[in-house]
């Protein structure tokens, strides 16, 4: 991987999505505080925005949560991963207005520092019903801030991918940390069945999603392991400019055919592990469908500037049946073929 | 290593699954009634 720093630059696309995000934000949030003060009308304005801001922070984080396994099983959705790091800061924005507030509404008018307050105040660890359910929010907090504090390229640069998605796995134990925070919170005085129903319905599409997704790698990666050429797919099965997944020994190669040729691409993306085989072909380049990096299927290097590399396969044809062998080579992972028209 | 990362989500959410289901009816079982007023004895008030 190379040491420059790759910016994915500003474009309209981009621009877009920011300003859907922070347009439907800013009417979640007028509409909460708005409906609330009408049907609560013995509700301040900071408990209001508190509520707001929690459940926007809360809703954002499932639709993060959706996007991955979503484009995973249905590639329409691939739009919405393009920009997903400002999502996650916009939801690590919202939990802190909402901490601030809280923090002040219930800590900050004591002798005590409202920090110190938040942890120590109730150590009811004993007890479902009144656990200390605000600690659990605010290490979920501690967790967005350090994905948003490091969602930048810059940051997965420095950290190693490896550890990258080490931290950034971290926001399925702050979801599960904000389940508690809530099942344990409001939830206890909270009789209207609205909020739970919604926090459940939203549980079960997340783990649903997820499983799902999961599910369908797993059963992939099963495949005995294998030496040699292995038959993979009809020639025919691989659309233009596009490519098949396969795995094999373990690993994920995207065959892709161009041009009357035919070329093995490792399957993983050198920026966040995109799955290159659900790109395209653009301007004789392997696109990656997450942000746009692009590989030359010839050598699976970057063009120039660029550093990156991925490993390549070599590929056989024989009556119309691709076979892949699945052990890396360096430059030649090619084969041409007289595409029959 | 993206091949450890998959079964690792798989893990995570096979446990997700289980443990979060669990931890959502625990909290709604525990939940006590909120504590109502009993309405003003009127016989205590007093109307001059
Ligand atoms: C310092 C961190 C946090 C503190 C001190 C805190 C505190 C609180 C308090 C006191 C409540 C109950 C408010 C009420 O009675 O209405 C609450 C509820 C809630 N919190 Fe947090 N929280 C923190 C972090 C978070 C984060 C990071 C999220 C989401 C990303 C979140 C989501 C929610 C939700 C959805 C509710 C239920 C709706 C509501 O009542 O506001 N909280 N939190
Ligand atoms: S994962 Fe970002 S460009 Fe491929």
């Amino acid at each position: 991987m190379s040491l420059r720093y790759r910016a994915i630059s500003w474009n309209p696309q981009k621009r877009r999505y920011d300003a859907v995000m922070a347009a439907s934000s800013g009417l979640y949030l007028a509409l909460f505080v708005g409906v609330s003060a009408f049907t609560n009308p013995n509700a301040t304005i900071e408990t209001l925005l508190i509520r707001a801001f929690g459940t926007a922070a809360l809703l954002l984080l499932h639709v993060i949560l959706l996007i991955g396994p979503l484009c995973r099983l249905q590639p329409r959705f691939l739009p919405l991963l393009y920009n997903r790091r400002h999502l996650g800061v916009t939801t690590f924005v919202m939990g802190l207005a909402h901490g601030g507030f809280a923090l002040f509404q219930f800590h900050a008018l004591g002798d005590t520092n409202p920090l110190v307050s938040l942890l120590i105040s109730n150590r009811r660890f004993d007890s479902l019903a009144n656990f200390p359910f605000q600690p659990l929010g605010f290490i979920a907090l501690v967790i967005l801030f350090l994905m948003a504090a490091t969602s930048h390229d810059f940051w997965l640069k420095q950290l190693s991918p490896v550890m990258w998605k080490r931290l950034h796995m971290l926001v399925y134990a702050a979801y599960a940390l904000l389940i508690a925070h809530v099942a344990l919170g409001v939830l206890q005085a909270e009789t209207n069945p609205l909020l739970a129903g919604v926090l459940a319905a939203g549980m079960i599409v997340v783990l649903t999603v997820h499983l799902l997704a999961a599910q369908r790698e797993h059963a992939m990666d099963k495949q005995p392991f294998e030496t040699g050429f292995v038959a993979v797919c009809a020639l025919g099965e691989i659309p233009e400019k596009r490519a098949r997944v396969i795995s094999l020994n373990g690993e994920r190669i995207a065959v892709f055919k161009h041009d009357g040729k035919l070329s093995a691409l490792s399957n993983v993306c050198q920026h966040q592990n995109g799955p290159l085989g659900e790109g395209r072909i653009v301007d004789g380049c392997v696109t990656c469908p997450w942000h746009g990096y692009q590989y030359l299927p010839e050598t699976g290097v970057s063009p120039p500037p660029f550093k990156e590399r991925v490993a390549t396969y070599r590929v056989k044809l024989i009556d119309g049946v691709v076979y892949v062998n699945p052990e890396p080579v360096g430059q030649d992972g090619i084969l041409s073929y007289t595409p029959s028209v | 290593m993206i091949q450890r990362l998959r079964k690792t989500h798989r893990l995570i959410f096979i446990a997700l699954a289980v443990l979060l289901p669990l931890l959502f009816i625990a909290a709604l079982a525990v939940r006590k009634p909120m504590p109502v007023n009993q309405p003003f004895p009127p016989q205590l008030l007093r109307t001059k």
